[in-house]
């Protein structure tokens, strides 16, 4: 029984099993498939419309695999992400993959050609959760378990190849990354409907998140952070060209590590493995030296110091562990704590994930409306200009600015909602219903036909809400 | 106010070494105030973000840091487990019951912490969010500035704060727990005082519960309290968290 069932990663199978309890073998056995199952799940159960994926059942799944795994040949090792890095960034290069996501072969090096172009520029998070439906209807084609397994094969090459790529030092894209990233970023959107932004960011340093923001800024930006010198040479690309051999801080995955693990084993072991051998022979595009260097050292202070690998104060755990474990009663004591230490832990990461979805949704939500806002405004501002609207706006706007001077909004801020007033006004009311999660007040039908009909009559509506605008827009977050 | 001080709490309460790590969210207020008062040069809102840039870049290599740090450990506590199985376990080379019970007993210790180490590092993921959104909210606020939203996307999309990788270890922490050690109906007895004080001794733990009450407390309510704000948690155990609370050197309320 080996670690490398949960993650479909595997060096040499052995078709043996060893001897044990048939019961914690299989409960543990069904553990890491569930796991291996699940992650699949949750992998292809992102935001994108759920996928067909033939998915078979645990016991299913093991048996199957190891069937196949047993068709593999012996030299399966962790081969390199594909080529396709080597392409220069270019419109092919993030165009759907349509023949390169078919060629799924049987073997596991074969995992060089499933990786998908189109993949790498999303951001990691995109990645583990969403896959590209269109690039992933190529992979699901196939219905058997060989495929289930260079299913999430592939998703944890693509995760890798991800990563990644986005600390390859292209000498190519040095330019890019300090001149054209619009043009670049446009050509993005050609295939993905996500915004304009960052996603090749991922790994850089949030610096060049600011690329999006006015012109202004971003130059101001760029020559700023050109000139901060060191501290984000360290960690941004653009600047890599000078210090490329710097450490570049990248994403490490389960998958990366199993790969990781597996050349280390190969090579003897965590003490005779050499970073320079592990990296070849983990053979993966973008992984520098430094990379392995750091991660081996940290998986030896792992193996050797169980306790601390992470550095934590174990020291604080002492008072348990003086304990004798042969007092039957305090056993019982101590393992009644750790249960309550367990469910609280569960508690609050319970509560953190519905945290984190909520503010997802809030920003989501923001967007969208900030989106509608906008297109309000550009027909509002025909309307307005139209005679015989101009007295109800210009009452709209009093009220309007006035609400908006209240909360100490600077002039700036009132010229820019002259133009949409109507559109501030139900920009708050929407956002009402963005942040009552219990219960929904209007459906879309009704923002928008409250939309045209603020625009072009007088504001009772705008009168009503003078409480809720003021108080709806300083509660902003 | 309100949240600065729980920012401060939870700092305090927090692993040590994670004490440099967090949102430096009383300074930048204080450059938002200062930026609003003074004249406005066109510089400030790029000198701010750049602020924030580096407070996100702190939080991102950090938080990836540790990221790799539990993906090593959650393989390695893994290969523990197996080999334990495989050596002292009932089928396994040196079958030996003592051994197999001590092993396991320190494996479950380590497990435990293993996953409040993970969900706390989601904690911290979570707290930065909430201080760079309340910040972003004032720099507009008092600004006139329109930074916050474009600005909260990028946030969203860096590393510190996408914690599915992190989401997925705990949960197959979780799984790992129930395979291992399953629920033995004798173990549900009620829970004593004395558990909850030895529980209450590991700083994990002590961190959780203040994670766990803090998350309440800013939830619960505020002066801005409106329509963008997330709404009030609601803990069914709440009084027994609250039994949880030590007294610390810094009083929580």
């Amino acid at each position: 029984m080996k670690q490398h069932y949960n993650t479909g990663i595997s060096g040499v199978m052995s078709s043996s099993l060893p001897v044990l309890p048939i019961s914690l073998e299989e409960k543990y056995l069904k553990l890491l498939d569930s796991q291996q199952v699940t992650m699949e799940r949750e992998l292809s159960s992102g935001p994108t419309a759920p996928l067909h994926t033939p998915y078979v059942k645990n016991t299913g799944v093991v048996e199957s695999f190891l069937s196949s795994v047993s068709e593999f040949s012996s030299d399966v090792h962790c081969t390199s992400v594909p080529q396709y890095e080597r392409q220069p960034v270019s419109a092919s290069y993030i165009s759907q993959p349509s023949s390169s996501s078919l060629s799924l072969s049987s073997t596991y090096s074969s995992y060089s050609g499933t990786c998908q172009p189109s993949m790498s520029n999303y951001p990691k998070e995109s990645a583990e959760i969403a896959w590209c439906p269109d690039s992933l209807q190529g992979v699901l084609d196939y219905s058997d378990n060989v495929n289930t397994m260079n299913d999430q094969f592939q998703s944890s090459c693509v995760m890798t190849s991800d990563n990644l790529i986005k600390q390859n030092e292209w000498p190519d894209l040095t330019d890019l990354m300090n001149g054209d990233w619009d043009d670049f970023l446009d050509n993005r959107d050609a295939t993905e409907p996500q915004p304009k932004t960052s996603d090749l960011h991922v790994v850089y340093p949030a610096a060049h998140a600011s690329t999006d923001l006015s012109a202004h800024h971003s130059q101001i930006y760029q020559s700023v952070r050109s000139h901060s010198g060191e501290q984000r040479a360290v960690s941004s690309l653009s600047s890599s060209a000078n210090a490329a051999p710097a450490k570049q801080r990248m994403r490490w995955t389960p998958e990366l590590h199993e790969c990781f693990v597996e050349a280390v084993n190969q090579l003897g072991g965590s003490e005779k493995a050499t970073p320079k051998g592990v990296l070849k022979l983990m053979n993966v595009d973008g992984l520098t030296i430094y990379h392995v260097k750091s991660h081996l050292q940290k998986y030896r202070t792992a193996r050797y110091r169980p306790e601390s690998s992470e550095g934590t104060s174990e020291k604080n755990i002492a008072p348990l562990e003086e304990m004798p474990s042969l007092d039957l009663k305090t056993g019982i004591e101590i393992t009644k704590a750790l249960r309550l230490q367990m469910e609280v832990q569960k508690r609050l990461h319970e509560q953190l994930e519905i945290q984190r979805k909520l503010q997802l949704q809030i920003e989501e939500q923001g967007k969208y409306l900030q989106m509608m806002f906008e297109k309000q405004c550009e027909a509002g501002i025909d309307k307005l200009k139209a005679p015989s609207n101009e007295e109800d706006p210009s009452s709209q706007y009093s009220d309007l600015t006035h609400n908006v001077t209240k909360d100490g909004i600077s002039e700036k801020d009132q010229a820019e909602t002259e133009n949409c007033p109507s559109g501030a006004i139900m920009l708050e009311e929407c956002s009402r219903q963005v942040g009552d999660k219990q219960k929904i007040l209007e459906p879309d039908a009704d923002i928008r036909s409250n939309m045209i009909r603020s625009h072009s009559s007088p504001h009772k509506r705008a009168r009503s809400h003078d409480a809720d605008v003021s108080s709806a827009t300083s509660a902003f977050y | 106010m309100k949240f600065g001080k729980r920012l401060k709490q939870q700092i305090e309460e927090t692993l040590p070494e994670w004490r440099d790590k967090f949102l430096s969210y009383k300074d930048l207020k204080q450059l938002v105030r200062l930026i609003s008062t003074t004249n406005p040069s066109p510089n400030a809102e790029a000198e701010f973000i750049d602020l924030l840039n580096a407070e996100i870049d702190k939080f991102n290599t950090f938080f990836v840091e540790q990221e790799e740090d539990f993906i090593i450990h959650q393989k390695e506590l893994r290969e523990r487990i197996k080999t334990v199985i495989e050596t002292f376990g009932p089928g396994g080379s040196q079958p030996s019951e003592a051994e197999y019970a001590a092993e396991m007993g320190r494996i479950r210790k380590d497990i435990v912490n293993f996953h409040g180490e993970m969900v706390l590092l989601e904690n911290y993921s979570n707290i930065n969010y909430t201080g760079l959104a309340k910040i972003l909210k004032k720099y507009d606020k008092r600004t006139g500035g329109l930074l916050r939203l474009p600005f909260i996307e990028k946030v969203l999309k860096q590393p510190f704060f996408t914690t599915d990788l992190i989401s997925q270890l705990v949960k197959e922490c979780e799984n790992t727990m129930d395979a291992v050690f399953p629920v033995v109906a004798q173990e549900q007895a009620e829970r004593g005082e004395r558990e909850a004080l030895m529980a209450a001794e590991q700083s994990i733990f002590r961190n959780t519960v203040a994670a766990l009450v803090t998350m309440k407390e800013l939830r619960k309510g505020s002066s801005t309290y409106g329509h963008f704000s997330l709404p009030p948690l609601s803990l069914p155990d709440a009084d027994l968290l609250q039994s949880f609370q030590l007294p610390s050197p810094i009083p929580i309320q």
